[in-house]
């Protein structure tokens, strides 16, 4: 049962990264403390994630769909929101692409002349 | 016809299934009609879903309880995006300096033109707390949301709608721009798009998908330490 193996280990990071956000009162979700910790043991243990793999991809895959039960409840506020409609989707949709350019050029800007575009992926 | 409803909610079968059966359906929909690349079978899935809940009116409320149970694999996902982190940590390192320098800027921006806009538009201020986490990994934008009193729920469709505005605009930006090097779009994908953005990279290649994965972390980090306080400076 490699997947269940795996599915543990990812448990066992959560549960670290749980531990540590409710003693220290840092802000940032248990989920995101878990993924630098497992990083990090990864990093130090370099080889043989069978398990963790097996478990972490399909994981990986579903992660919009984890979020849909939340998304869906826009949908029923939309009375609650008349006449602001215009204002939050201007606001999402043009605030994306402003800060999306912004990122696009910001990192073209600062990987220029240091790190030339990798043209020739054959020597990934 | 209502009781067996009622029956049926009382556990959460009927809301995973649900949301299973939305987010197949969204799948094939999406490749049957030739999957435009901009459009994340997310977004069709999340109408079918809302069509559906309407049609049976079955209270969101009810089905987001027994719904509760498929989010809470969120946690557990989150922490497995430390595998591909660990597997291009090589790419990673070469370019930690401009992905730093680059970090703590863009993600306050995305938070900022947003609010920006929304209040130029005259948004009451609830409005505006909800938009500010919108480029931030669910997880984290909920306790965001909460610490400024904006409303979790509107922040959630505001995720939906930054992810897809996202990879359409990463899209449209490389091509504009010239920009063609993986890292550089799968980082824009994971700090503009967060879970959505970083979900269509892993789909561009395992590069793009790590500094995703990065990206969207990074400004979830950044995002949880600043928005509370930028927020009060600004709104003092």
């Amino acid at each position: 049962m490699p997947a269940l193996r795996g599915f543990l280990w990812l448990l066992g990071f959560l549960l670290i990264g749980e531990i540590l956000v409710t003693l220290t009162g840092l802000p940032v979700s248990a989920g995101v403390v878990g993924m630098l910790l497992l990083t990090a043991w990864l990093l130090l243990h370099g080889g043989g994630f069978g398990d963790i793999a097996s478990a972490a991809q399909p994981l990986i895959a579903m992660l919009a769909m984890l979020i849909m039960p939340g998304v869906v409840g826009v949908f029923f506020l939309i009375d609650e929101l008349a006449g602001q409609w215009a204002a939050i989707l201007a606001a999402l949709v043009g605030g994306t692409l402003l800060s999306v350019l912004t990122t696009l050029w910001l990192m073209r800007r600062l990987m220029g002349e240091a790190h030339p575009d990798p043209a020739d992926p054959g020597h990934e | 016809m209502n009781e067996l409803l009622d029956h049926l909610l009382a556990t959460p079968i009927l809301a995973i299934a649900l949301t299973l059966a939305a987010n197949v359906a969204g799948i094939r929909l999406l490749k049957a009609v030739g999957t435009p690349a901009w459009c994340p079978p997310v977004l069709v899935a999340s109408l079918l879903l809302a069509g559906v809940l309407a049609l049976l009116s079955i209270d969101y409320a009810d089905y987001r309880r027994g719904a509760a149970w498929l989010m809470l694999l969120l946690g557990p996902a989150t922490v497995a995006l430390g595998l591909p982190l660990h597997e291009q940590m090589p790419q990673i390192r070469a370019l930690w300096r401009p992905l730093l320098a680059c970090l703590p800027l863009a993600a306050l921006l995305a938070a900022a033109y947003a609010v920006g806009i929304a209040w130029l538009l005259g948004a009451p201020p609830e409005t505006l707390a909800s938009l500010a986490a919108k480029s931030v990994t669910a997880p984290i934008a909920i306790g965001i949301t909460e610490q400024i009193g904006g409303s979790v729920s509107l922040m959630m469709g505001g995720l939906l709608i930054t992810g897809v505005a996202a990879i359409g605009f990463v899209g449209l930006g490389a091509r504009l721009l010239g920009i063609h090097d993986e890292r550089i779009i799968g980082f824009a994908l994971g700090l503009n798009g967060h879970a959505l953005g970083t979900v269509h990279a892993f789909e561009i290649g395992p590069v793009a998908g790590a500094f995703a994965s990065l990206g969207m972390s990074l400004t979830g980090i950044v995002s949880a330490l600043l928005l509370p306080l930028a927020w009060r400076l600004v709104g003092a």
